[in-house]
Order: C-alpha cells, then sequence, then structure tokens
C-alpha cells in the first residue's frame, strides 16, 4: 500500500505570484524636461531626451547633445489587512531609474539627418516587505531591472514633419523572494528565491508635424517587449526531510512588457508659456499570465500558471512650461492614468490603483552649451482588494516621491 | 533671480518636503455590547491546548483559549489564567504517553519514512499529579482534556480526570459549580466533542454516545446555569469528525497487487464474491453480517483510523488474509448513526444558541471548510495529514494555526451577534507542522 506519510504526499504548490511590472512599476521617468510638465512632451522636441518620447521629434533638433538624468524615487506602501487590522509596511530602497541620451545632428548635405542613442529604465522596481509580515508566502521581495538600449535614427522630411525610428534591445534581471509555509524543527519557514537575466527586443518610432508655428502634434508607437528568462535560478531553503520535494533548480518565464501608442499636443501661447498634453494607451492587455515552468518538477513544486488578467488603459498627462528669463524656466504639470489591475488581482508587488499625480520642474540654463534641469514627482494612492489567488485581504496605500535632475551639453 | 522666481523655487522645494509615509489608519477595537470584566472559557482539550497527542505547555500557549484571550485583551479583558503545565516538561496524553513530534521512522520492511513518533518513552505524570489551584487567582480557562458534556455535574470528576483533578477547587467540587463560582460576564463554551470521539475512535464498538435525551438535557443545564446571572456567551457546534485525518488518511483502496497476488486472492476470495484486480482493491475487512467467514470488501464510503497497525498491514498480511477488525474501521452503518447523532446534537445547541440569544459558532462548518481546502494569505489549507497544515499529528485535534483559524471563527460569530469588532488574528503567525 501507498505509505500514508510518504512526503510525496505534500503539496505546497509554490503559487509563484510573480507579477511584473503594472502601471506602478512602469517608470515615466526618461526625460526632467517632461517630467516637469507631468511627463508629457510628445509633441515637443525639447532635448535629447525626445529620442525616447518621440524620435520623430529629435528630427528637429538643431544642434548635437548629451544629456545624463537620474531620478532617484522614494517610495513608500502600507498594508493594513482588513480582517485583523494590522499594518505591515514596505522597506524600499532607493529606485534608480536613468537616463543617458546621445544625438548626432548631421550636418551639409545629410542635415535632415541625425541618429542617436538612448539608455533608459521605462520598467523596474524593487519591493522589500517587512519582515514576517503577513503576506510573505505571496511576497516577501521583487527586484525587476530593466534597461533598454535604443539606437535611432531620424529624419526632417520637411520644416514641419520629422519622422524616427529606434530599435530596442532590452537587457533585465528579475528576483523574487517568497517565504513557503512549512517550517523546521526550531519553527523558521522555509523560503524561495527566484533569480534570473532577461532579455528582449522592441522599437520604438514616432512622427511629429507642426500643424503651424504655434501647434504641433505627437505620434509614437513604443512596442511591445516580450522578456524571457531562460536559465533562472530557482533556490529553496527548506527544511532538511523536504529537500527533495524542494528541488534547487533551473526556470523559464516570460514577462511581456506592454506597447505604449501616444498622440501628443503642444501649444505655444506666445514666447513665455507652452502647454503639451499627451494621451497614451499602454496595451497591457499581453499580460494575462504569469506562468513558471520548473526545469524539474516534483509533487510540492509543480509549474505555475497565475492569471493576471491586466486591463489596457488610458492614461492622460499634462502640463505646462513658463520661460521667465534667458536663464530660467519653471514647470509644472500632472496626469492621471487608471489601473491595470483588475479587481481581485492586486498584488502586493504591484499595488496598483489609479493614479493621480503632480510634477513641478525647472532648467537654468548656465551658458550655450551647459544647462541643468530638475524635476519633482509626487503620487498617492490606495487600493483595497481580496486576491483571488492568496485571498490576501486588505488596503495598500502607496506614497512616491521622484525628485530628479539632468545635466545636458549642447555643441 | 526675482521674486517670482524665488516664489517658484520655494513651490518647488515644499513639494520635496512633503510627507513620505503613509499613516495608519485602523479603527480602535470596540467590545460592543460585550461586558470583558471577567472572561472564561470552557471545553475540553482543544480548548485547552491539548494537541499532538498530549498536553504540555506550548499547546497551552496556542490553545484556542489563549488566542482567543489575547484577542480579547484587545478590548479591555485580563489575560487568560491558565492551569500551566512546566514549560521543561514533557508532557502528556490522555492516556499517559508523551506528545508526538515529526520524524523518522523505520518500518517493518526496513523503509525509513517521516512519522509521528513519541516526544518521549512515557508522558510526564509529575507534570499534572499536583494541584496548581490558586483561590486568589482563579482560573479562566478550564479547558479540561478528555471533558464529556455528562460529566460537568459529576462529583467525582476529579477521580477519573487528573487534569480537571490539578486545577479544581477540591476534589469533590463539582466543573459547574467552579464555573458558577467564577460568576463570568462572557463565556465560551465547545463541548461535545469527546462525546463522540470515543464512539468514533473506537470505530464505533463503544457504545458511549450519550441519546440526544441526555444530551440536551446536560446541555440545556449547563447554559441556563452559566447565562443565569445575564452573562452572554458563545456556544460552537460539534464538527462531523469523520472529516479528520485520523479518519480520512488511509486510503479505503490502499491494497495494491501485483498479478501474483491477485491470483492467490481471487482463489481464496472469489467463492465469496470478492474479486481482486491488478493494483489498488479494498481491504478486507471483518463483517459479521456478511456471509459465514464474517469478511467482506471495505467500501469506498467506509473509513479506515488511524490507529489501524500499519506495520501488520504492510508485513502480516492484515486486510488481506486476516481481515481488518471493527475497532479499526467506521463502517457504514457507524458512520450514519455517528453523522446523525452529531446532526441532532448541533440542531439543539443551535437552538439552544437561540433560546438564550447567545452567539453560535458552527464549528462542524469551519471542520468541513478546512476539509475543503482554502487559502488563507497565501498559505493553503486542508485536513490533509501533515501536509495540510491545520491538524496536529494526531489527527484530531488542531495545531497552533489551525487553532488560530478555529479562533477567527469565534470571533467572527461574536462581533456578528454583539456587534463588537474584535480584531482576528494573523493565523499565519502560528505554527503549523515542524519537519526534521
Amino acid at each position: 500500500m501507498k505509505s500514508f506519510l510518504n512526503i510525496s504526499c505534500l503539496s505546497f504548490v509554490l503559487a509563484a505570484a510573480l507579477s511584473s511590472y503594472a502601471q506602478g512599476f512602469q517608470v515615466n521617468f526618461q526625460g526632467q524636461k517632461q517630467q516637469g510638465m507631468g511627463c508629457a512632451g510628445t509633441a515637443l522636441n525639447v532635448d535629447a531626451s525626445s529620442l525616447f518620447f518621440n524620435p520623430g521629434a529629435s528630427a528637429f533638433a538643431n544642434k548635437s547633445e548629451v544629456n545624463l538624468a537620474g531620478t532617484p524615487i522614494f517610495a513608500h506602501v502600507l498594508y493594513t489587512d482588513s480582517a485583523t487590522q494590522t499594518s505591515y509596511r514596505t522597506q524600499n530602497p532607493v529606485g534608480t531609474p536613468f537616463s543617458a541620451y546621445g544625438l548626432y545632428r548631421c550636418k551639409k548635405s545629410l542635415e535632415p539627418l541625425s541618429f542617436g542613442l538612448a539608455i533608459y529604465t521605462p520598467f523596474g522596481s524593487t519591493v522589500q516587505w517587512e519582515p514576517n509580515w503577513i503576506g510573505r508566502f505571496a511576497l516577501t521581495r521583487l527586484s525587476l531591472k530593466a534597461i533598454f538600449i535604443q539606437p535611432t535614427f531620424s529624419y526632417r522630411i520637411s520644416e514641419r514633419l520629422g519622422i524616427g525610428a529606434g530599435f530596442v534591445i532590452s537587457k533585465g534581471s528579475v528576483n523574487l523572494q517568497k517565504d513557503i509555509p512549512v517550517q523546521d524543527s526550531l519553527g523558521n519557514y522555509g523560503h524561495a528565491e527566484l533569480a534570473g537575466k532577461a532579455i528582449g527586443f522592441g522599437y520604438n518610432a514616432g512622427i511629429l508635424y507642426h500643424v503651424n508655428e504655434r501647434f504641433s502634434m505627437g505620434l509614437t508607437y513604443r512596442s511591445k517587449v516580450s522578456m524571457s528568462v531562460d536559465n533562472g535560478n530557482a533556490t529553496f531553503t527548506v527544511p532538511n526531510a523536504l529537500s527533495s520535494s524542494f528541488p534547487n533548480g533551473t526556470f523559464s518565464s516570460q514577462l511581456p512588457l506592454p506597447s505604449v501608442l501616444t498622440l501628443g499636443l503642444s501649444f505655444s501661447a506666445n514666447k513665455k508659456w507652452t502647454f503639451v498634453l499627451d494621451l497614451n494607451r499602454v496595451n497591457w492587455k499581453v499580460y494575462d499570465t504569469l506562468a513558471f515552468d520548473y526545469a524539474q518538477n516534483t509533487s510540492a513544486l509543480s509549474d505555475t500558471k497565475s492569471a493576471r488578467n491586466y486591463e489596457s488603459i488610458f492614461a492622460f498627462r499634462g502640463g505646462a512650461a513658463y520661460t521667465a528669463s534667458e536663464k530660467w524656466t519653471f514647470r509644472f504639470g500632472g496626469g492621471f492614468g487608471f489601473s491595470p489591475v483588475q479587481s481581485g488581482f492586486v498584488t502586493p508587488e504591484t499595488p496598483d490603483a489609479n493614479r493621480l499625480y503632480g510634477t513641478t520642474g525647472l532648467s537654468f540654463r548656465a551658458n550655450e552649451h551647459f544647462s541643468f534641469d530638475a524635476s519633482m514627482y509626487v503620487t498617492r494612492m490606495r487600493r483595497s482588494d481580496k486576491n483571488l489567488e492568496t485571498q490576501l485581504n486588505g488596503t495598500f496605500t502607496s506614497i512616491a516621491l521622484a525628485p530628479g535632475i539632468s545635466l545636458n551639453y549642447r555643441w | 533671480m526675482n521674486k517670482r522666481h524665488f516664489f517658484l523655487l520655494t513651490v518647488f522645494t515644499a513639494l520635496g518636503l512633503l510627507s513620505c509615509e503613509p499613516k495608519v489608519k485602523s479603527p480602535l477595537p470596540s467590545k460592543g455590547e460585550l461586558d470583558v470584566s471577567k472572561i472564561i472559557f470552557i471545553g475540553d482539550g482543544q480548548m485547552g491546548g491539548y494537541m499532538d497527542d498530549g498536553l504540555k505547555y506550548q499547546g497551552q500557549q496556542n490553545s484556542l483559549a489563549n488566542i482567543l484571550a489575547g484577542q480579547f485583551e484587545l478590548i479591555g479583558s485580563n489575560p487568560a489564567n491558565i492551569p500551566w503545565i512546566n514549560s521543561a516538561s514533557v508532557g502528556i496524553s490522555t492516556t499517559g504517553l508523551a506528545p508526538l513530534h515529526l520524524g523518522y521512522k523505520t518500518d517493518c520492511q526496513g523503509t525509513v519514512s517521516l512519522s509521528p513518533i513519541r516526544d518521549a518513552s512515557t508522558g510526564d505524570l509529575s507534570s499534572i499529579n499536583q494541584s496548581c489551584y490558586n483561590a486568589n487567582n482563579p482560573f479562566t480557562v478550564f479547558g479540561i482534556p478528555g471533558l464529556r458534556l455528562n460529566q460537568f455535574t459529576n462529583a467525582s470528576l476529579a477521580g477519573i480526570n487528573p487534569f480537571y483533578n490539578r486545577m479544581c477547587a477540591s476534589p469533590n467540587t463539582r466543573l459547574l459549580d467552579e464555573l458558577l463560582a467564577q460568576n463570568a460576564t462572557f463565556f465560551q463554551l465547545y463541548i461535545g466533542l469527546e462525546d463522540v470521539l470515543d464512539y468514533a475512535k473506537s470505530g464505533g464498538t463503544h457504545e458511549t454516545l450519550p441519546s440526544d435525551l441526555q444530551f440536551q438535557q446536560n446541555y440545556e443545564q449547563v447554559v441556563q446555569n452559566l447565562t443565569a446571572n445575564g452573562a452572554k456567551g458563545a456556544l460552537a457546534t460539534i464538527p462531523d469528525v469523520s472529516q479528520m485525518p485520523y479518519f480520512t488518511t488511509i486510503p479505503w483502496n490502499g491494497l495494491t497487487l501485483d498479478n501474483s497476488n491477485v491470483g492467490t486472492l481471487n482463489s481464496i476470495y472469489n467463492p465469496l464474491g470478492y474479486y481482486f484486480q491488478l493494483g489498488a482493491n479494498p481491504f478486507m475487512m471483518v463483517d459479521s453480517t456478511a456471509n459465514m467467514f464474517a469478511v467482506r470488501q471495505i467500501q469506498s464510503t467506509e473509513l479506515l483510523l488511524l490507529s489501524l497497525p500499519l506495520d501488520s498491514v504492510k508485513c502480516n498480511q492484515m486486510g488481506v488474509l486476516f481481515p481488518i477488525r471493527d475497532e479499526f474501521v467506521l463502517d457504514a452503518d457507524e458512520l450514519s448513526v455517528l453523522r446523525g447523532r452529531i446532526q441532532s446534537y448541533n440542531d439543539f445547541i443551535r437552538q439552544m444558541a437561540q433560546t438564550y440569544n447567545l452567539a453560535l459558532v458552527n464549528t462542524d462548518q469551519f471542520i468541513s471548510n478546512v476539509a475543503d481546502g482554502f487559502t488563507y494569505n497565501g498559505v493553503s489549507m486542508s485536513s490533509k495529514f501533515v501536509s495540510g497544515g491545520a491538524y496536529s499529528l494526531d489527527g484530531i485535534y488542531l495545531n497552533p494555526r489551525g487553532n488560530a483559524h478555529f479562533a477567527n471563527a469565534f470571533i467572527k460569530a461574536i462581533n456578528q451577534k454583539y456587534h463588537s469588532t474584535i480584531p482576528e488574528v494573523n493565523a499565519n503567525k502560528f505554527d503549523g507542522v515542524r519537519f526534521p
């Protein structure tokens, strides 16, 4: 007969909950001037950061330019469990989105052409929950990094129309950790860590059209990038008696980063005031399942498929710039984005909600070559949900603050 | 830089100084209509922390009563006063054995596997053979292992139950009088499990199920007395014990046969009308009404008990040539008697909760939910033995985490009845089964 105490009867399914990037982890910090205006600027050629915002706009750059920027994110999440009324916090390290742009304006007969290289981090985040928090068996830490490298060319077809496109290579890494509800003889819980490197490919294309002296329109499409993890390492810390049920080994997975379609408008009221508006359509629908395929399965460790069921969303961004003098420009703006996460699917790694945010910014032009930008982004959001998979039932409150600076050199 | 620039710069930096941490905004727990000045807990070993077939300090810490008391403290109640067993003691079972833990055991075939084994060769009798009663500091937790309903008014209970003997005011005091002397303002009563367990664990060989009438009289007597001073309380129904791992772990068709065994058994049993095939087959069990040999195949709805000597099954043809004895099986008739009786007891408990206007904890529903399985904050719970996470190693009493879930069932029922807002406990903070 079957030995009823055989550990093979253990069925701790590692219901892997690696959700990746929600709107919450879509990082919209790719240009300080745009950040100052609610992260909008698709219909403007502001500086070399347009290589990201609209490669078509880069066609209108008069000079070559290098632009380096960083925007540390200070994000805090508080989770209050509805049944126990206990609260837990994240201990996130400071997020470090950065961007580096180089744009070369061709001369003479090649004058309508410009070439650029853009390196930026449009997705990524690290969520670290406090030790022993109530959701420890769903997630203790998730770290996602994705660096996009985008060689780009832009072509000015006429004084009014510019086009541009870039090829995107995305290199990334993922590290997901959670506790496993098995205890050793001292009462310590098991732990799982899934870590891997990912790679993906895509493109970024855009058009800028100056309707007239004051009014411009931009349209961009940043493609979906499917990040595949092929040889990730799955490491399990469990009691000795269970080590054969949780074999260390490799896993594979796929994380789709959604495409973004943006329509942008800009309006220069006079010499001093410029207004911008961007409408984003983010195709989060691609993220409907998160699957982990373990190289070695056991009765306790089966491949997992977790429903994510994200919805495609719209986001609205807008802002204004006020050119106070030759040297100083001030900006402000804000935005609103719908959450792609439906009710029943909110997770501790993406405690996402409809999001309203405000931004402000400034620029200082030191001389013909050097200029500096700074920006500040603030958001607060709250979401109550009961997750269908983990039954985590409570309220997430998030506050994020992101001050950024950049250094520009033109020649 | 002019004034306007200065103003804009100020706005810019002010945004940066905004508070960055979300504030906790939880409502304070409230006691609603409850009077928490004196809360007592009444029941058997489940209430008192009996688990892994034994009572010891660590179990008492994680008893249903102590977990509940911890939450009542949040609405102003005093901590529970528990007849603690010495924390250094190994503890003791109701039959004098040491409690169980999960370890490695070698079976008759020489196979080593994980199995519940005793913490010591015998239980620690000294842990319970001395009185710990203190008139100045009366106990509030009466979770007495083995306690049955008809023993509340038994003046000689101390003589037969050492767990009661050590905590009572004097050996002749009836339990009911001990309870009434506490003059409680709120009580929680979970009783009746032991009344049905004896029958169930004996495979229906001990005819000890109380009659409906006996049960009703005894139950109402207790409730009537406890509420006579106007105390509020919570009553808990009795679970269908046949859903517990003690009765559901060993499969009815666990007899695995190869070709030669199939032939042998068929030649023996075919004349009686029983047939065997390659692979999984039902065990053979004793049934005096089956035929002149008093043997038949067990049915899929019948249950084998965890007390079944597995070495005899594996090595000595038990369940094959030697049919499994009645004491290891709950057959269809016995199950129907058992479940029918539990149902009628529960009907009465529900009626009592209505009559006396008390909170009602549907233990039967709770134990069914565990049997069906559920997920709680990322942890799957079920009534699977060892791996299910809710039951202790005796397969009957809940482990600390199971108790925490059970306590939450109490809290929900009490909050609903008395409009209190006692928070539930984070059940995942409590131990499941520990592995070597």
